[in-house]
């Protein structure tokens, strides 16, 4: 499995570049990923009937990455209550597809740390048996070496991509995204293109809808995380040492309590010193990646942190003690709760909305779905002028497309591509703020929705397939289609414009409220 | 169509255009400015020195490459500015290493250039608001909000089978109100204006002589942008193959050609508007003092750096300069002969005053350039 899997990556360059004929395609994806990647069309298709958004497609808009043909019929069923909490228990949700797609394609990103780092061959290595292969195509041994490190990334952004596209658990894709924003990690720096693989499994993914808490304690201890922020190099092994403070500005700042969490430039000091010692193997030594605590390199004196007295001598428990207060803070409720009703609500959510948000993630001591759950359940949610009007960042604007066109993909370079003129590529955000929420960061990007729109109308991103012909048929002509990819009936002008010639699906995806959800 | 005057987007308040020039391959600082008056220069290169009765006498101490002459006039202008001893902090000789270390400004997530595209309090709106001038988009302008890479105009359009598309997403977008309408006219007006371009073969302004070559041809579109105010703010553009280990008169003197004829025609050509535009010229790292037995010479450390317009307070050398003096070189251990020249300006401190300029705040910087305590020169006035 292993080894057919990285053949596919050494080969899939070259054999998807091969195939330019439509009708190629959506068997070559087949064959690359083994099995189809889009749900089957089945059961009812039944598209919206009402000329607003209504309950259902909202909660499609909002909790997911762009509703499927058939996801409208099918919340219209269960209801838009019990979908959200369905969504909000993912581990009960079967995703078979997504599964084995990832098992099958991916194996890579289980692999325990210290194996993500890329290692000289050996005989036994899988890459070696296939190198008479890649040679015959103008690899040189050294590339064996570098290959590593791309494959990793390549992996890691395909699998985020298919996992978004093709997940029934669409509200955890939707969260894993969100905080992979908030505990923001470039790969591009140091060591981090290796440990953001693990730091994406074990921290955003581990607990995505678990507790906020844990999460913030897995990412403290994040190999990748303290590469990233430094906080590997932030020890006092004699009194003349002082303290790197950036994960300790940005745990306060970013993680926990917000740029006016009420911290001070004292409180980043002493947070910066309850952290001294933590570290991580470097790729030089043995046991790569893992994570330590060096006594000697801990200033084990007593400190305050926010008003708290920790006392000295508790060396590695600094740590618990200083997210628990970071943590319990009602700065960080408000933080936490704000953001969210951002991402779900609006730009500048209602105060009322991340209030009544604020008292469950107190209460909850962080529990994720807690929090969401009373979130969905504000009047603010559900308003109508919430409805419909939020701008869709680049991911979610191409994965919706993906979605609504019931496209197959299997994430290839140029898909990719697009995110990346897009300014929206997973794991390409440099700052440790994340890609930014609001509208405005994004205006610029129209162009490149609209060219994403004809490509993909057109079929002309390889790897990636459509069939609009199957699709509009199924689902009852093209007002049903439109009503399907807007949640809501067309407009006149919308359908007048649809089928002016040649217009069709690229302009429907192009079309401003394809752009909001 | 919008009036060509008119500009789109952007930076309304500030008309300004950063263009950052990278020399790949590690360009010989002592050769496109050699120092002319130090004994030390011929005695390190008794074949490959430039002699002083051919180079462009620039101060007492420095003259231009007899190539670069071109760019004799921006300096006696006051237009062009030249930091020798220029580099990263670094003692790598790996040129991908280096370029990575510079471009991400140190070891750094993203590129300098974009995070200082994504900081700013104001960041950038317009869909031309920063172009790679190339095939892929370099290092440093990673983390770009947007980024339209682009070798030819072409690449700047909206590609579909229906010519009607863009007619038809007009009357759609037309009844939108609010940012969506208007980012969508400030598209639309981008497009057309990148047409018209397209469509008429460009005359550059004041008698410009572009050279015929893909830098010269690089820097006239950008020029072309500039004028037609589609809210370029930052623009990248590469010019390869500066490793001269071997034969290097052969290996750059072409490259320094199509350097400063491009650079002093981008002038030229844009006249009074070099007053908001930035050029900066750098590369991953100089070489060594000492030419090696093949004409050539080697990976080293300090090169020079170039800004030209802007406002730079040029005309003269800025930043620290030791002469080449074996005792005042990095000798990595060497006996004898010179070494490296030592990187006594970190490039840091030449990009962030220009950074200033272009409208960053100290705030901003520290997020350019983490974890380094900037000391920025005094490039402008």
């Amino acid at each position: 499995m292993r080894l057919s899997r990285r053949a596919f990556l050494a080969l899939s360059a070259g054999a998807l570049a091969g195939c330019g004929k439509p009708a190629d395609i959506r068997n070559t994806v087949r064959r690359f990923i083994g099995k189809p990647t889009a749900s089957p069309l089945e059961g009812a298709l039944t598209a919206p009937a009402a000329s607003e958004i209504d309950d259902i497609s909202h909660v499609l808009n909002r909790l997911t990455f762009g509703a499927r043909p058939g996801n409208y019929a099918r919340v219209a069923t269960i209801g838009a209550k019990t979908f959200i909490d369905e969504q909000l228990a993912p581990a009960k949700i079967t995703d078979t597809l997504c599964e084995r797609v990832i098992r099958h394609e991916f194996d890579s990103l289980a692999d325990p740390e210290s194996r993500l780092f890329p290692r000289k061959a050996d005989a036994k290595d899988p890459l070696v048996a296939l190198f008479p292969a890649m040679k015959d195509r103008g690899a040189r041994v050294s590339d064996l070496y570098e290959m590593k490190e791309k494959v990793l990334l390549t992996d890691l952004t395909r699998a985020t991509i298919l996992r978004a596209v093709l997940s029934e658990r669409q509200l955890f894709e939707v969260m894993v995204q969100f905080w992979t924003d908030h505990f923001n990690i470039d790969p591009s720096k140091g060591e981090c293109r290796w440990l953001k693989a693990a730091d994406d499994r074990d921290v955003i993914r581990a607990h995505a809808l678990g507790n906020f808490r844990d999460m913030v304690r897995a990412s403290a201890v994040s190999p990748a995380m303290l590469w990233y922020l430094d906080g590997r190099e932030n020890r006092r092994s004699s009194p003349s040492d002082k303290p790197n403070e950036n994960y300790a500005r940005e745990l306060m700042e970013l993680h926990t309590l917000g740029v006016h969490g009420g911290y001070t430039q004292q409180d980043v000091m002493e947070v910066a010193r309850c952290l001294t010692g933590w570290t991580c193997r470097d790729k030089k030594k043995f046991f790569k990646g893992r994570v330590e605590f060096h006594a000697k390199d801990h200033d084990d004196g007593p400190k305050r942190v926010l008003g708290m007295d920790i006392p000295g001598g508790l060396g590695a428990r600094d740590l618990d003690r200083v997210l628990e207060i970071v943590t319990a803070h009602p700065s960080c409720t408000k933080y936490i709760s704000w953001k969210l009703c951002r991402r779900f609500i609006s730009d500048d959510p209602p105060k009322s909305a991340v209030d009544e948000t604020s008292r469950a993630f107190a209460a909850s001591k962080g529990d994720i779905p807690a929090t969401l759950r009373a979130l969905f359940a504000t009047p603010e949610f559900w308003a109508n002028e919430t409805r419909g009007v939020k701008f869709k960042r680049p991911f979610h604007f191409v994965v919706s497309a993906l979605r609504t066109a019931n496209a197959e993909t299997n994430a290839s370079n140029d898909l990719t591509e697009y995110l990346r003129r897009l300014g929206h590529a997973p794991f390409r955000y440099p700052t440790p703020d994340g890609y930014p929420e609001e509208a405005t960061h994004w205006k610029s990007t129209l162009l490149w929705r609209w060219n994403f729109a004809a490509a993909l109308a057109e079929n002309r991103i390889k790897g990636t397939h459509i069939d609009l012909d199957e699709l509009r048929a199924r689902i009852g002509g093209n007002d049903a289609l439109l009503a399907s990819i807007f949640g809501r009936k067309p407009t006149d002008s919308e359908r007048a414009a649809f089928l002016e010639p040649g217009a069709g699906l690229a302009l429907a995806i192009a079309a401003p409220a394809f752009q909001r959800c | 169509m919008a009036s060509p005057q008119a500009l789109i987007t952007g930076n309304e308040d500030e008309r300004r255009t950063l263009v950052v020039v990278f020399l790949r391959g590690g360009a010989d600082g002592l050769a496109l400015v050699p120092p002319v008056s130090d004994d030390h220069y011929f005695k390190a290169r008794p074949r490959l020195g430039i002699r002083s009765e051919k180079a462009v006498q620039i101060d007492n101490h420095f003259a231009l490459h007899p190539e670069m002459s071109p760019l004799a006039d921006a300096w006696h202008d006051g237009d062009l500015a030249i930091v020798h001893a220029c580099g990263i902090e670094d003692d790598t000789r790996s040129h991908f290493e280096a370029q990575d270390l510079m471009e991400h400004g140190g070891v750094a997530a993203g590129g300098w250039l974009g995070r200082f595209l994504r900081v700013r309090p104001a960041p950038s709106s317009g869909a031309l608001a920063c172009v790679a001038v190339g095939r892929a988009l370099p290092e440093c302008l990673l983390g770009a909000p947007t980024v339209t890479v682009m070798q030819e105009f072409s690449d700047f359009s909206l590609s579909a089978k229906s010519p009607n598309l863009r007619s038809q997403l007009e009357a759609l977008y037309a009844m939108e109100s609010g940012q969506l309408g208007v980012a969508a006219k400030d598209t639309f007006d981008a497009l057309t204006r990148i047409e018209a371009m397209r469509s008429q073969k460009y005359q550059p302004a004041n008698g410009a002589n572009y050279g015929d070559d893909d830098f010269s041809r690089g820097l006239s579109q950008l020029a072309q942008l500039i004028k037609a105010d589609v809210g370029l703010e930052a623009a990248s553009m590469d010019l390869n193959g500066w490793d001269s280990h071997f034969t290097q008169e052969t290996a750059i003197t072409g490259l320094i050609q199509r350097l400063a004829r491009g650079l002093s025609a981008f002038r030229t050509d844009l006249g009074s508007r070099m007053a908001t535009t930035s050029v900066v010229v750098m590369t991953e790292f100089g070489r060594t003092i000492q030419e090696n037995s093949a004409f050539g010479t080697d990976h080293g450390r300090g090169s020079s750096m170039f800004v030209l317009g802007g406002g730079v307070q040029g005309g003269r050398m800025h930043g620290a300069w030791r002469g080449l003096a074996p005792e005042q070189n990095e000798r990595r251990g060497l006996l004898d002969g010179y070494g490296d020249l030592p990187v006594l300006n970190n490039y840091r401190d030449v990009l962030a005053p220009v950074l200033v300029r272009h409208g960053a705040v100290k705030e901003d910087l520290q997020k350019v350039f983490p974890r380094f305590s900037l000391n920025p020169l005094p490039l402008y006035a």
